[in-house]
């Protein structure tokens, strides 16, 4: 059975829209016209226990109002959602002990005092016994290097720290269920890594079912194994990562070293990139013609190395934003 | 019953963290009840009551006030606001938790912290001023007191519960809070008594859920209520508490059906 299960799920929100300007605004007091707006649209999918799926979609494309109708935060406007069997928006206390929302830009910790507290707090909500509480606080806290952070006010942590603190605070029950709204929102590079690796773990260690939505590619690549893609709230692909790129690349890159210096001129003629060295350089060209492409460099150029690669899937995805 | 106790605990923590914000506080209600004091007090000179009060009864109802309205009318109506039109709220709704009871608990935390100051703020005062203060004449007074200013409390949780859960529907929010604060203080009678107002004003209140929160519990405690009239009193305290607390679970729940965290 899917740990989730989703179907012709849809949610409309009304928004009223204001005229432009001074006396927009001084209508918009007596008078507002509302319109309806759709931002999930009948879509469909499963998630299995102990799958990792990956969220993708531009701003707006219906991502957060999904997971919110799967937290039972938002009551589903038609369709049907069911999370561990149960209905999400009901809201019962059973569902709620197993599962935990995580919102990258907002925090559940208490903002004057250390980090701990929440978590005493926390243990009191989910009803956690002194062993349990103790054991799951002890691995969470190893798992993410948290030691010198749990004494500490949570103002005074930085953002690294922070998110790895909310991580442990929404984590502290074990929710079978985790949903992960942008978790790598604003941390360096090198704390984006500990994140990734730790939402992994978990999900390993406790064949937990997570879902998240991401801006960053590296999220997506270095964990889901699978990615919906949702485009004005519908989803306009389900499935690997690596499928995706193949269907929506349109282009791939060749990398070429060269043994000498060569011709800035020539090159820029056959619509190259060379480096500032003058000896390397790269292309993007449409799939059908690399072949063609990569042998006529080869037959113009003294080539010691050259290589085709499918483009970033950042870039990908940016092309297909830009469509949409 | 732990979590609450919990949420009280930690509450309580938080708030004595925020030492600047509760000195601010604190300074402000000190400045009403040392103006109010001594605005009385001159007023009152030469004369042996006014309006049925002594001049000890209605220098006792100004300190009584101090405690009153850090007890009953201190509530955290704006961080709810606050947490309903940021969406902070969500991270509550999704835990296992009674939203009431959990406001409810910090309520209470911020109550005793207040209660506390303002019981060594009226301590302070008398020690150095030593005016005519008004003690309970019989103990059922006494304990009437008591059961009045906890029916006020509650009273005045679900009131402001209610004006701040209207945030669900106005995207702007503070305005009900703002006007529901500004009528509340005057029609309680937290800047004077209430029989200092006009004959029909006071008809009109006494209609109302105000005075039950700060008049009628002073009143009481200067034994100016009758026997008989301090269990119908306190019998409509707990029907408008009822009332009160059935409107505003309900609109809670309304709220909540429509609430939509901003954000797609």
């Amino acid at each position: 059975m899917n740990a989730i299960e989703v179907e012709l799920l849809a949610k409309e929100y009304q928004v009223f829209e204001r005229k432009p300007g001074l006396w927009g605004s001084i209508v918009s007091v007596f008078w507002r016209e509302w319109k309806n707006v759709r931002a999930v649209d009948a879509i469909s999918f499963g998630i299995q226990e102990g799958e990792l799926v990956g969220f993708l979609g531009a701003n707006g494309a219906g991502k957060t109002t999904t997971l919110k109708m799967l937290s039972g935060l938002l009551t589903p406007s038609s369709g049907s959602v069911r999370v561990l069997g149960f209905h999400p928006w009901k809201r019962e206390r059973e569902f709620q002990r197993q599962i935990s929302l995580v919102m990258g830009q907002r925090t559940q910790l208490w903002w004057e005092i250390p980090a701990q507290e929440t978590f005493r707090l926390n243990q009191a909500i989910y009803g956690l016994s002194e062993k349990e509480y103790s054991q799951s606080l002890g691995e969470l806290v190893e798992m993410l290097d948290l030691k010198d952070c749990l004494s500490v006010p949570v103002k005074k942590l930085s953002l690294g720290q922070r998110m790895r603190a909310e991580l442990a605070a929404a984590l502290l029950h074990r929710p079978k269920i985790l949903l992960l709204d942008e978790p790598t929102l604003g941390l360096d590079v090198v704390m984006q890594k500990k994140v990734r690796e730790f939402i992994l773990d978990y999900n390993r260690k406790w064949k937990a079912s997570i879902l998240l939505t991401s801006h960053n590619m590296d999220d997506l690549a270095a964990l889901c194994q699978r990615v919906l893609m949702l485009e004005k709230g519908k989803i306009i692909y389900d499935g690997s990562l690596e499928q995706l790129v193949r269907r929506y690349a349109e282009n791939k890159v060749i990398r070429m070293v060269f043994e000498e210096r060569v011709s800035p001129v020539q090159i820029a003629a056959l619509g190259a990139r060379l480096d500032s060295l003058g000896t390397s350089a790269l292309i993007s060209v449409p799939r059908s013609e690399v072949s063609k492409k990569a042998a006529l460099f080869l037959s113009s150029f003294p080539i010691v190395d050259l290589t085709i690669e499918e483009a970033s899937v950042d870039e990908i995805v940016r092309t297909i934003f830009s469509r949409a | 019953m732990r979590k609450y106790w919990r949420a009280y605990q930690i509450s309580i923590q938080e708030t004595l963290q925020r030492r600047s914000s509760l000195l601010m506080d604190r300074v402000g209600g000190l400045a009403v009840m040392l103006s109010l004091y001594y605005f009385w007090k001159t007023l009152l000179s030469g004369r042996p009551s006014f309006l049925g009060y002594s001049y000890s009864q209605m220098l006792t109802y100004i300190l009584g006030m101090n405690i009153l309205r850090s007890f009953a009318l201190t509530g955290r109506g704006w961080e709810l606001v606050g947490e309903i039109s940021s969406g902070k709220i969500s991270s509550y709704l999704v835990r296992p938790l009674n939203y009431h009871g959990y406001a409810l608990s910090l309520d209470l935390s911020k109550k005793t912290i207040h209660l506390f100051a303002a019981l060594i703020e009226v301590g302070a005062l008398i020690f150095f001023f030593h005016p005519p203060f008004y003690l309970p004449q019989s103990i059922l007074s006494a304990l009437a007191f008591l059961a009045a200013l906890v029916l006020a409390s509650l009273l005045f949780f679900f009131l402001e519960f209610l004006v701040s859960s209207l945030a669900f529907w106005t995207s702007e929010s503070g305005g009900p809070l703002f006007f529901f604060e500004l009528c509340v203080q005057f029609a309680a009678g937290a800047f004077f008594p209430l029989d200092v107002l006009p004959r029909l004003i006071q008809k009109g209140l006494s209609f109302s859920p105000f005075p039950y929160l700060v008049f009628l519990p002073i009143n009481i405690y200067l034994g100016r209520v009758g026997e008989g009239q301090i269990f119908r009193d306190l019998w409509m305290a707990g029907l408008w508490t009822a009332i009160f607390a059935a409107v505003s679970l309900a609109v809670w729940r309304k709220g909540l059906a429509s609430y939509s965290a901003e954000g797609g």
